[in-house]
């Protein structure tokens, strides 16, 4: 009952507000107008009882402020009050407004696109029924004695498919555990081979998923059966709507996938298109791996990482429960090794399940983030800046408000109401930029990420919930954060003071504002200069990837990658195959020289394994490569000592290796590397043998660009690497019709061979793309912020100076020079600016490494940037305190003093 | 006469239920009210009588209506609700045990420790 007495007087004052106020009025009214009426006929006279009562009534305003409030309703009242009021106050200064709203809808619009960028890859569930449901299913293996043998394709959290075996036969936790190994890359025949990306899956990945097909069926428990024996296929929706113009009646057809013709079963639903954040364009029963990838035993190898697991937990069973099912069943595994000890972890099954993948991203993410987060504290500070001087401004406003009986609390939330108004404009502003703008930006960016033209993200950036909450979050806190203290300055006036138009005591009663302002300049500079510090360093960085000597020939060179072990040849067929290669092209005219090598330089591909001294004092990770003997002369790279591989050694295999310079010092230092021996593996079967180096050459960035003392040595191409080879052509002078003589004569010896052929420089874009996107980012950060950073110095100096038109009058009156009075602005403005820029310097070079891989070399403490960028900046804060400086110069004693 | 006491704090609410409860009062009658009840020996600040009226109200333990006053003036007039009286009672019980109460602790003699 006292509630719904309650609501009717909340309904009353709500609806009928102007009748609650007449009211209160009248009855206030009554009270002193009977009171002055029983004066009167004490027999004082009516003018002097009226003036009593309303004495004795007290401050009529504040007993109506009183009322409202306990009537309950008042806050919500006054929070549309202060609204209108808020709404007013941002009209009547529209510059104001539309620099803080637009500085805001920047700041916050950025974070928004970069958080939902995130949010979709890393929070987003896969777009399945009930994904709540699914977690990726993560092994580790430690090893308590020795190394133990492990071979990983993609990450090493993966499973071999015997381990998978185990893992869906003997848990209890799961309804269902499917395997998959994505990214499989293959070629498919239609007119012409065409590479395309696809995935191997256990022929539960559709029922465990609980996805239906759009067309025909998925695969069956037998498709599975026997290795090699089912060879049928499901397309992905994108795939089926390109490359095979939506055919229904491709179903039941037979495709030809690597050589081996697939017959396609049924099309996967739009809007689902496979497990990782490639889109797969086809799925294949994991049981025919040998189709794709014939070079090695997949289905037999106890221990390869290959698989990734998802599993469908069964309902009631919590994830916890299941992790010790499943840690239990691994470590029935450790008696596979000895030593071994597995262990598993779950986590959310998201796009990004692989930690290979998950991991740089999200450091990459949270580095954006980082910045784009530094850009809007800059912005703020901006704004409470501007906030800071108006509220000066505004101090005869707030006072006579106070002196009429409001409450400095109520006084301090109406500013913060109007402080919220403006931030969420902002923020309302910046997610709706984001919301139309985040996808396109992505696509850009992705265009310029060194993909192969098959990749096809299946990342679906969306704005749910997530996305509007954090907009709505980073709004309040960032008028929280601009807000707050220069509301709390403003509501606390001295009132006395505040009346008096006096511009005295405009010095003392601004210190401590004036301390605020040069803190927020000061972290205002730190940010920029550490933003631009930034960009200063992956500038240069990018200059150096363009300008940027790799140490061995690139111009003339034209390289054409295939892959004949991932087509089925054997090495006897691949050796006939490059014989006939190499015949044709030697006889072409114009060419110098035709290089076989595994890996192209730069092309950023990379076969790494341990290499030791005999007597295991030096054992490090190298890079190799099988290259022909005519590499090092062809692509310029100087032989130091010894010599190259002869032609016996060559067609043998022999184990002789050539080292590079750093790769010979850090094994064999002091030594005369020629002859010594290494002991290591260099290929995937032939385990571990010695190598005896025969030559060492200079140092060149073959395996990454900006790097030359990465350990490298070279191993003959021989038989055994036939058909891993890849060529090089090097003309005597730019021939740009070398590369469609390339292509024929490859389409003449295999014509359903994928091959990518190009000028050997376009492998350095490989590199310079990232650097590219980064800077640009950088750049146009920094550049935000430096625009910031000097408004707010401008604003902070401009303002001083009006304030202080009165002293400088006075000291310029009394014979101070104009050129110190502009020093002593200027000094007093820069203490801020230096202090600032020392500490962002500081910052930036203790996180200045994490672009080490963009940097080519270039030390994260790179002196010219770290000169030139601080000079800039320091240049432009100058010339932010030097323009309104000079109008403190130009005061006229005369004019300032009569001024107020 | 005595100087005026100083209302005690949270006992104004007290004073109107009770005030009201004898028989419908406007605002400036309530005040007379108590003064007169209380021979004068209370002071109450004016302005201080109306959001105490205007928070009973929102609370349901005294209503308000429109009417005349004694000298033709219109007044809103305040009566006190059933909720109102039994919230005066409790009131009145609570006020009964502490004063009891802090009389026993002001009676205390050294002996009886």
């Amino acid at each position: 009952m006292r509630l719904r007495s309650r609501l009717r007087s909340w309904k009353q004052t709500l609806l009928r507000r102007s009748h609650v106020e007449t009211d209160m009025d009248a009855e206030l009214r009554s009270h002193i107008d009977s009171y002055a009426e029983d004066l009167v006929r004490t027999g004082i006279p009516r003018s002097e009882a009226l003036r009593r009562a309303r004495l004795e009534f007290g401050g009529l305003e504040r007993v109506k402020e009183e009322c409202r409030e306990s009537r309950g309703i008042s806050f919500i009242e006054s929070l549309a009050q202060d609204l209108r009021y808020g709404l007013r106050m941002l009209r009547k200064s529209p510059g104001f407004t539309t620099v803080a709203v637009l500085t805001l809808a920047l700041g916050i619009g950025a974070n928004t696109a970069i958080f939902t960028i995130l949010n979709s890859a890393a929070l987003h569930l896969l777009p399945v029924p009930r994904a709540d449901q699914l977690v990726t299913v993560g092994q580790s293996i430690r090893n308590t004695k020795g190394s133990i043998h492990r071979n990983v394709h993609d990450d090493d959290s993966f499973v071999s498919y015997s381990e998978y075996q185990v893992y869906a036969k003997e848990n209890r936790a799961f309804s269902g555990l499917l395997a998959y190994s994505a990214f499989t890359e293959t070629t498919l025949v239609l007119n012409k081979p065409q590479p395309i990306m696809g995935t191997l899956t256990s022929c539960n990945y559709f029922d465990v998923l609980e996805i239906r097909p759009a067309l025909g069926r998925f695969f069956s428990d037998s498709d599975c059966a026997a290795p090699g024996e089912s060879a049928v296929v499901v397309l992905g929706d994108s795939a089926w709507r390109g490359t095979f113009a939506a055919d229904p009646a491709i179903v039941g057809k037979t495709i030809t996938l690597n050589r081996t013709p697939f017959r396609v079963i049924g099309i996967a639903p739009p809007g689902f298109d496979g497990t990782v954040a490639v889109a797969s364009a086809f799925w294949a029963p994991v049981t025919m791996v040998k189709a794709f990838r014939p070079a090695r035993d997949y289905l037999a190898d106890d221990y390869l990482s290959w698989l990734a697991l998802i599993g469908r937990l069964k309902p009631g069973v919590s994830a916890r429960q299941a992790s010790a099912n499943l840690n239990v069943v691994a470590s029935g595994l450790n008696s596979l090794q000895p030593g071994r000890i597995t262990a598993v972890t779950l986590s959310r099954a998201t796009l990004l399940g692989m930690p290979s993948l998950r991991t740089p991203l999200l450091i990459i993410g949270g580095l954006v983030m980082a910045a784009v987060g530094l850009v809007l504290a800059l912005a703020c500070a901006n704004i409470a800046n501007l906030l800071l001087a108006r509220a000066a401004g505004r101090r005869k406003e707030i006072a006579v408000r106070l002196t009429v009986g409001a409450s400095r609390a109520r006084l301090l939330r109406q500013l913060l109401t109007e402080n919220l108004l403006l931030a969420f404009l902002g923020g309302a502003a910046g997610a709706l930029a984001s919301y139309w703008s985040v996808a396109a930006l992505f696509r850009f960016t992705l265009a310029h990420l060194p993909t192969g033209p098959e990749l096809n993200f299946s990342l679906h950036l969306r704005s749910d919930f997530n996305t509007w909450l954090y907009a709505f979050a980073l709004s309040a806190i960032t008028a929280c954060l601009f807000g707050l203290a220069p509301a709390l300055r403003a509501s606390r006036v001295d009132l006395s003071l505040a009346m008096k138009d006096d511009g005295a005591q405009s010095q003392t009663g601004t210190i401590s504002a004036g301390r605020l302002r040069n803190f927020l300049v000061g972290s205002q500079v730190a940010v920029c200069m550490l933003l631009l510090l930034a960009a200063g360093l992956l500038l240069h960085g990018l200059y150096r990837a363009q300008t940027e000597d790799p140490g061995f020939r690139m111009n003339d060179v034209e390289a054409a990658a295939f892959d004949l072990s991932g087509a089925g040849y054997a090495p006897p067929r691949a050796a006939a195959f490059q014989q006939q290669l190499l015949d044709r092209l030697a006889s072409l005219p114009g060419v110098d020289a035709v290089v076989q090598a595994t890996s192209i330089p730069l092309a950023n591909s990379h076969d790494l394994t341990g290499f030791s001294t005999p007597d295991k004092s030096r054992d490090f990770e190298v890079e190799y490569n099988h290259v022909s003997a005519n590499f090092f002369r062809a692509l310029d790279i100087p032989l130091l000592q010894g010599r190259v591989f002869t032609a016996a050694e060559e067609q043998s295999g022999a184990h002789v290796t050539i080292l590079s310079q750093s790769t010979a010092r850090r094994f064999f230092p002091q030594q005369n590397p020629i002859g010594q021996v290494l002991h290591g593996g260099g290929e995937p079967n032939s385990g571990v043998t010695d190598w005896q180096v025969v030559g060492v050459v200079a140092d060149a960035q073959v395996a990454s660009l900006g790097d030359s003392r990465k350990l490298y040595l070279y191993e003959p191409a021989g038989p055994a690497q036939q058909a891993d080879l890849s060529v090089m052509v090097r003309t005597a002078a730019q021939d740009p019709s070398i590369g469609k003589e390339l292509n024929t004569i490859l389409g003449d010896l295999d014509p359903s061979l994928s091959v990518t052929i190009g000028p050997m420089s376009d492998t350095l874009e490989f590199w310079r793309e990232p650097a590219r996107v980064v800077s640009v980012f950088s750049l146009i950060l920094g550049t935000l912020a430096l625009l910031l950073a000097s408004l707010g110095i401008y604003g902070t100096v401009s303002y001083g100076v009006s304030r202080r038109v009165r002293e400088i009058g006075i000291r310029m009156a009394l014979g101070a020079d104009v050129r110190h009075v502009m020093w002593l602005v200027i000094r007093q403005a820069m203490f801020p600016v230096l202090l600032g820029a020392l500490i962002g310097a500081v910052l930036c070079a203790g996180v200045s490494s994490v672009f080490s891989a963009v940097l080519f070399g270039l030390s994260p403490l790179d002196p010219g940037s770290f000169l030139l960028m601080p000079a800039f900046l320091l240049a432009v804060a100058l010339l932010a305190c030097y323009l309104p400086a000079r109008r403190a110069m130009r005061v006229d004693p005369m004019v300032a003093l009569r001024y107020e | 006469m005595d100087k005026q006491l100083e209302l005690l704090q949270g006992t104004l609410d007290m004073l109107i239920l009770k005030a009201v409860s004898l028989s419908p009062l406007h605002g400036y009658g309530i005040l007379l009210r108590i003064q007169q009840i209380s021979k004068d020996r209370l002071e109450i600040q004016q302005g201080s009588l109306y959001p105490a009226l205007y928070r009973l109200e929102h609370q349901g333990w005294i209503s308000s209506e429109w009417g005349e006053s004694e000298n033709n003036r219109k007044a809103k007039y305040y009566r006190l609700t059933a909720a109102g009286r039994r919230r005066l009672k409790t009131e009145l019980h609570n006020w009964k045990r502490m004063s009891d109460v802090i009389a026993g602790i002001l009676r205390t003699t050294p002996e009886e420790i």
